[in-house]
C-alpha cells in the first residue's frame, strides 16, 4: 500500500524505434510537493508520466513509488497501487457514445478504491456529488457523457480522477480542450486541492501560465532529457526556454503566473 | 398446450436474457467481432468434439471458452492495425476451421449442419438446466462487478489507470460469454446466435439513458427475439436463428426509429 505519494526515478530510460524517448538519470519527487513539467512536443512529458504510473515500462532502470518498485513487483499489485493514483490523461479513449449520466462516469473513480465485491455506498455518492458541483457540472449531473461538449467531458474525467482522493495526482495538459476561463478555474481547483491536502502533484503543461504560484519546483525535459529541474523561477526564464524551444521568448510574470510570449522575427 | 411449447418458451426467454446481457458489453465495448469470433470458436470446437467422438457441447465449450482466454490481451492500441482486423483474421481462420471439421467429417453431416442453423427440436429439460445454470452464473458475476464491468464498459485504458483488475475481469467475462454461446449453439445456430447478442442490446443503446436502463432493455429486448423466434419457428417449422435474426432485427429497427423520430423532435 502507498502511504505516501514520493516518486524516485533512477536510470530511467524507454526506448522506441531505436532511439531513446525518455532517458531520466536521477529524478526525485518527494510526497506533499506540487512540480510542474515542461517541454516542447515530444520531449517525453506523457511517457514520463505513464512510466510514473506503471502504464509504460522502461527499458531500463527503475522507477518507485512510495516504497514500492514500479516495475518489478508483480501485475496484480501494480494496479492495486495504481488505485491511489489520480492519472488525467491527455487522450483516453473512451466509448463516449454509451448512454452513461455524468454522475456514473464521475462514479467510476470510486470503483477501485472501494474495493471487489462491494457497492459504492452514500460516502460514495456525497463525494462524487461534490466533486460534480465543484467542477461546474451540477446542471449536466443527469445528462450522458455523449451529449456533453469536449471541455465539459474533460472536466467529468477529471472529477472522476478526484473523486479517487488520489495520494499522488498527475494531470497529463488538464487544460488542452477547456476554454481559458476553465483552463484558469481547473489551475484554481488543483491549487486548492494542493493546500488542503498536501497531494503530491505532478502536472505537465504546455502553457507556464497553467501552472499555479504555489508550484515551486519546475522539471524541463528536452529529447528526453531533463535540461533543468529546480526552482520555478530559475527554470522559466527566457535563457533556458529558448534553449528547450529554439526559439526566443520572453517570461512575464502577473499574479505570480508566469505567462511564456514569443517573441516575433526569430 | 404441447408441453416441449412451454420448455421450448423457457429456453427461448434464458437464452435470450443471457445473450441481452452479453450483448451490453460485446457491442459497448467497441469490438463487435468479439462475439462472433468466440461464437465460431464454439463451432469449430462442436465440429470437431464430434468428429474425435466428443459431445459437440463439451468440444464447443473448450473451444470457446480457450478462444475467449486468447483475446483478452486484445486491445485497441496494441496493434498496428484496428483491433477488428485482427478479430476479423481469427474469426476467417475459425470458419474456416469449421468448413475444413465437416468437410473432414464421414457419412451425414446432418448434426453439425444443425449447429449452424440451429433447431428448437434440440431444446431437451438438460439443455435448458445447463442454459439456465450459465446464465446465473454469468447474473452473478455482473452482479458481483457490476462497478467495475460499468468502468471497463466506458473504457479499458482509463478502469486500468485507476486501478481496476481490468485484464482479469475481462477475461472471466469472454470465458463466461464463451461458455454461455456455446450451450446456446444448438438452439439459436452458430451462424445467427451473434445477432442475439448485436441485435437487443443495440436497440436498448438506441432508447436508453443510463447503464440499468440499458441492462435492463437489453434483456427485454433479448428475451422478447428469442422467444418470438421460437414461437415463430414452432408454428411454422422454420430454421430457429434464422427467425431470431429477423424478430431481433425488427426490433432494433423499430428502436432505431424511435431514436431518430426522438431526434427529430428535439
Amino acid at each position: 500500500m502507498v502511504t505516501e505519494g514520493s516518486l524516485h526515478l533512477n536510470g530511467a530510460r524507454v526506448k522506441r524505434g531505436g532511439r531513446f524517448i525518455l532517458d531520466i538519470d536521477q529524478l526525485e519527487i518527494p510526497a506533499g510537493t506540487f512540480v510542474g513539467i515542461v517541454g516542447t512536443n515530444g520531449a517525453g512529458k506523457t511517457t514520463l508520466l505513464k512510466v510514473c504510473c506503471g502504464l509504460v515500462r522502461p527499458t531500463a532502470g527503475s522507477v518507485m513509488l512510495g516504497d514500492a518498485h514500479l516495475h518489478t513487483i508483480s501485475s496484480w499489485r501494480r494496479t492495486h497501487l495504481r488505485r491511489y493514483i489520480g492519472y488525467i490523461p491527455q487522450q483516453a479513449e473512451y466509448n463516449a457514445e454509451l448512454p452513461f449520466t455524468v454522475r456514473e462516469v464521475v462514479a467510476m473513480g470510486r470503483a477501485s478504491i472501494r474495493g471487489m465485491l462491494r457497492r459504492l455506498n452514500r460516502h460514495d455518492y456525497k463525494l462524487v456529488d461534490e466533486w460534480i458541483e465543484r467542477l461546474g457540472l451540477g446542471e449536466q449531473v443527469v445528462q450522458t457523457f455523449a451529449s456533453l461538449s469536449g471541455g465539459e467531458q474533460q472536466k467529468v474525467i477529471i472529477a472522476r480522477a478526484m473523486v479517487q482522493q488520489p495520494t499522488i495526482l498527475m494531470l497529463d495538459e488538464p487544460g488542452s480542450s477547456l476554454d481559458f476561463n476553465w483552463k484558469f478555474e481547473l489551475s484554481r481547483i488543483v491549487e486548492t486541492l494542493f493546500q488542503e491536502t498536501h497531494t503530491t502533484v505532478v502536472m505537465v503543461s504546455h502553457e507556464t501560465n497553467l501552472l499555479p504560484p504555489v508550484c515551486q519546483r519546475v522539471v524541463l525535459l528536452h529529447r528526453g532529457r531533463v535540461l533543468a529541474d529546480g526552482d520555478a523561477d530559475e527554470v522559466l526564464n527566457s535563457e533556458m526556454l529558448a534553449q528547450a524551444y529554439e526559439c526566443k521568448v520572453r517570461m512575464v510574470e502577473i499574479a505570480g503566473r508566469r505567462y511564456t510570449v514569443v517573441e516575433e522575427g526569430q | 398446450m404441447d408441453p416441449f411449447f412451454y420448455l421450448v418458451i423457457i429456453a427461448g426467454a434464458i437464452a435470450g436474457a443471457s445473450t441481452g446481457l452479453l450483448g451490453v458489453y460485446m457491442v459497448g465495448m467497441r469490438m463487435p467481432l468479439i462475439g462472433p469470433c468466440i461464437s465460431h470458436a464454439a463451432m469449430a470446437g462442436a465440429v470437431f468434439g464430434t468428429l474425435i467422438g466428443l459431445n459437440p457441447t463439451t468440444g464447443a465449450v473448450i473451444a470457446s471458452v480457450v478462444t475467449a482466454a486468447c483475446l483478452t490481451p486484445i486491445k485497441p492500441g496494441r496493434l498496428r492495425l484496428d483491433t477488428n482486423v485482427g478479430l476479423a483474421i481469427l474469426f476467417f481462420l475459425l470458419l474456416g476451421l469449421t468448413f475444413l471439421g465437416m468437410g473432414l467429417m464421414p457419412g451425414s453431416r446432418s448434426e453439425v449442419l444443425g449447429l449452424l442453423w440451429g433447431s428448437i427440436l434440440f431444446v431437451r429439460t438438460e439443455t435448458v438446466f445447463t442454459i439456465a445454470g450459465l446464465s446465473l452464473l454469468l447474473l452473478g458475476f455482473v452482479a458481483a462487478f457490476n462497478k467495475e464491468l460499468k468502468a471497463i464498459l466506458f473504457s479499458r485504458s482509463l478502469a486500468a489507470m485507476t486501478g481496476l483488475h481490468e485484464s482479469f475481469l475481462y477475461c472471466v467475462f469472454l470465458g463466461l460469454s464463451g461458455a454461455i454461446l456455446a450451450v446456446n449453439l444448438k438452439l439459436v445456430g452458430g451462424l445467427m446466435i451473434f445477432s442475439l447478442i448485436t441485435n437487443p442490446a443495440a436497440a436498448a443503446y438506441q432508447v436508453c439513458t443510463g447503464y440499468r436502463a440499458v441492462v435492463a432493455f437489453s434483456v427485454l429486448f433479448g428475451v422478447l427475439s428469442a422467444v418470438g423466434g421460437f414461437v415463430v419457428s414452432f408454428y411454422l417449422n422454420l430454421p430457429t436463428g434464422a427467425c431470431i435474426v429477423i424478430v431481433s432485427t425488427l426490433i432494433f429497427a423499430f428502436a432505431a426509429a424511435y431514436r431518430a423520430f426522438s431526434n427529430y423532435r428535439g
